[in-house]
């Protein structure tokens, strides 16, 4: 009884989470006639892959896809590497004047207003950087906009640790940074891990500033790829839905296969050994 | 390798921790620093570690400063409190880490992690994680990690304090013969006078940051250089009978009892008494003053009965009631001449202690 109640539960967060997503898929595989009809197929339709074939091949969505994969990735692996060196700083080395603190709170604070804000300034300064129309100016600014979440996810991570293990290795002779490699870092895996899979979506879905950065097709990555399928004449929902849904597996991949660690990194303060 | 504290002092924001220590360690010594929780041992041996910075004074290891010496460059071992153990390795590789972060090869490491755990019998355990571990088995690796290479000293922070009482006296005694065997300088913080009593060659007693008596067990235990000193050290603690001018300092041991009157004895009724099994701890009342005395296995009182006590007057400690130092043997000389006045002191004196 009590399981079953369980799973009542589920449906509706299941229904709002899952729901669009079918909808993508199948739009994604009907014909253009049954993707109109009403009542619309909800199951019984045959299948078309033409959608697939005009996004891949006669378009050049694996380009856009191309682009996405290096920017998020290498700006995710950015953001993680930076960040994780200064929240190591924030929580380990006592600053003066509080400055622990009001750094960690500054960083945050570049978070709060909203992104469009700094669309303009960004878009001047890539143009005078001759950053336009490249990979590099999307990954600068995703790295930028992630790193107060790297920061303040791994200062977490950082504060639940006991000092005493990075101590230990260093009387045994380890340098600060070996210490943090050999025995701090394996240690907060969980949390890396965590913190790296939410870099990877915000930065694999983001939207805006490849739209403001990116006009060609050798820098633009899927989202803005995506959308410009929305013309002055036709909405071209099927070659859209196609896209969408190859982008949605790569993430998901990798959600999957950190899931052990997602789980553990997400409930802070779980890594104590 | 000698290491000397000249004149440190540690000062968190304006709460001094450990203030103006001087202390002198001879090659080959087990020092132990005694003392209550909060009166700056751990920071002094961390400060000694690099795990503090020092406010003021200079710390020499081996007559080098080494105030600004990275910790990992000091070449000291330590054993933590939590023992500290990486989660993440094995045991073989806990222990193999200090050798492998000073780039020894596989094979010298290998040889090396095997004669520590065959030093302190931990083989069968090499290939396991620490969580896996017991306490005791813990404590071992921790001691094997710091042995494995051979540092310039061994600084240990309350490593026995996680272990239950039985294998704490049993660890106690391997480390006094590892030390013996490896006759490496070793610093050891404890709150527990009977590790300090057991393993030093000197100890050093500290209260509220400051220094308060260093010299050997026998010493601190028979010449308390203060109140403090003496009633820390010795287990039941020193009994102390307040008067005008002197502070009558006397261990339990040196009061006999006897259920019989005798010449020049005191007389004064059983509180209550304790049984040890090899020993009688006699928890006596004479007017005010509580006294406990150290009786034989075999003594037994009623509550309440009468019974005679005799101090062993040689025995006694003098101490000045307003700074609680020990007084000089001239004082003492004189007020010992004046038998009377200690058994008058504890008839009569109301105050308790």
């Amino acid at each position: 009884m009590r399981s079953k109640f369980r799973y009542v539960l589920l449906i509706p967060a299941l229904f709002f989470t899952l729901a669009p997503v079918y909808w993508m898929l199948t739009i994604s595989l009907k014909s253009e006639v049954d993707q109109f009809a009403t009542p619309p197929p909800w199951f019984g339709f045959t299948p078309v892959f033409n959608h697939y074939y005009d996004a891949f091949v006669t378009r050049g969505f694996g380009q856009y896809l191309l682009t996405s994969a290096i920017v998020s990735v290498t700006s995710t692996i950015c953001a993680l590497v930076i960040g994780t060196l200064a929240a190591y700083a924030l929580t380990r080395f006592e600053l003066p004047w509080r400055l622990n603190r009001h750094l960690s709170l500054w960083i945050l604070s570049t978070r709060m207003f909203p992104a469009i804000v700094t669309a303009v300034p960004l878009f001047l300064m890539m143009r005078d950087l001759r950053l336009l129309n490249t990979r590099a100016s999307l990954i600068i600014v995703y790295t930028a906009f992630n790193l107060p979440f790297v920061v303040w996810m791994m200062r977490g991570f950082f504060a639940d640790l006991p000092r005493d293990l990075e101590e230990a290795a260093l009387v045994d002779g380890d340098s600060r940074l070996g210490a943090l490699v050999r025995v701090v870092l394996p240690l907060v895996t969980p949390g890396l891990a965590a913190t790296a899979v939410f870099c990877l979506i915000i930065s694999w879905n983001e939207f805006l500033f490849a739209l403001v950065l990116t006009q060609t097709d050798a820098a633009m990555t899927l989202p803005v790829g995506i959308a410009g399928r929305v013309t002055q004449y036709e909405i071209k929902w099927g070659v859209m839905s196609a896209a969408a849904s190859v982008a949605l597996v790569p993430i998901l991949v990798f959600a999957l296969a950190l899931q052990k660690y997602l789980v553990r990194g997400l409930s802070l303060g779980a890594v104590k050994g | 390798m000698g290491i000397e504290f000249r004149n440190v002092s540690k000062h968190f924001g304006g709460a001094s921790v450990v203030d103006d220590l001087s202390l002198e360690i001879r090659d080959g010594e087990f020092v132990v620093l005694l003392g209550p929780s909060g009166c700056g041992k751990t920071t002094t041996l961390r400060m000694l570690a690099g795990l503090e910075t020092v406010s003021t004074g200079d710390i020499f290891i081996d007559s080098e400063r080494v105030n600004d010496v990275p910790t990992q460059h000091r070449d000291l071992a330590m054993v933590f409190q939590s023992y500290a153990l990486y989660p993440h390795m094995t045991i073989a590789e806990n222990i193999g880490y200090p050798l492998r972060v000073r780039k020894f090869d596989k094979s010298q490491r290998v040889e090396r992690i095997n004669r520590v755990a065959a030093m302190l019998e931990i083989e069968s355990l090499l290939e396991r994680k620490p969580r896996q571990l017991s306490g005791g088995e813990r404590q071992r690796v921790a001691l094997a990690r710091a042995i494995v290479r051979e540092p310039r000293a061994y600084l240990m922070d309350e490593p026995l304090s996680n272990l239950d009482a039985r294998l704490r006296v049993q660890m106690r005694g391997e480390l006094k013969r590892l030390q013996h065997q490896l006759g490496t300088t070793t610093i050891y913080v404890t709150h527990d006078q009977a590790e300090a009593m057991t393993l030093a060659s000197r100890v050093a007693v500290m209260r509220k940051g400051r220094l308060q008596q260093f010299d050997t067990p026998m010493n601190i235990y028979n010449h308390p250089a203060n109140r403090f000193v003496a009633e820390f050290v010795g287990s039941p603690s020193m009994n102390f009978i307040e008067g005008e001018r002197v502070t009558i300092g006397i261990r339990p041991e040196h009061i006999q009892v006897f259920s019989e009157p005798r010449d020049g004895a005191i007389a004064a009724s059983v509180y209550v008494t304790e049984l040890m099994g090899n020993e009688t701890f006699v928890f006596l009342s004479v007017g005010a003053n509580r006294l406990i005395a150290r009786a034989a296995a075999d003594f037994r009182a009623e509550v309440e009965s009468k019974v005679w006590l005799q101090l062993a007057k040689d025995k006694m400690h003098y101490f000045d009631p307003k700074s609680g130092k020990a007084l000089s043997a001239d004082y003492t000389d004189q007020f010992k001449k004046s038998v009377e006045s200690v058994d008058a002191l504890l008839r009569h004196s109301d105050r308790l202690r």
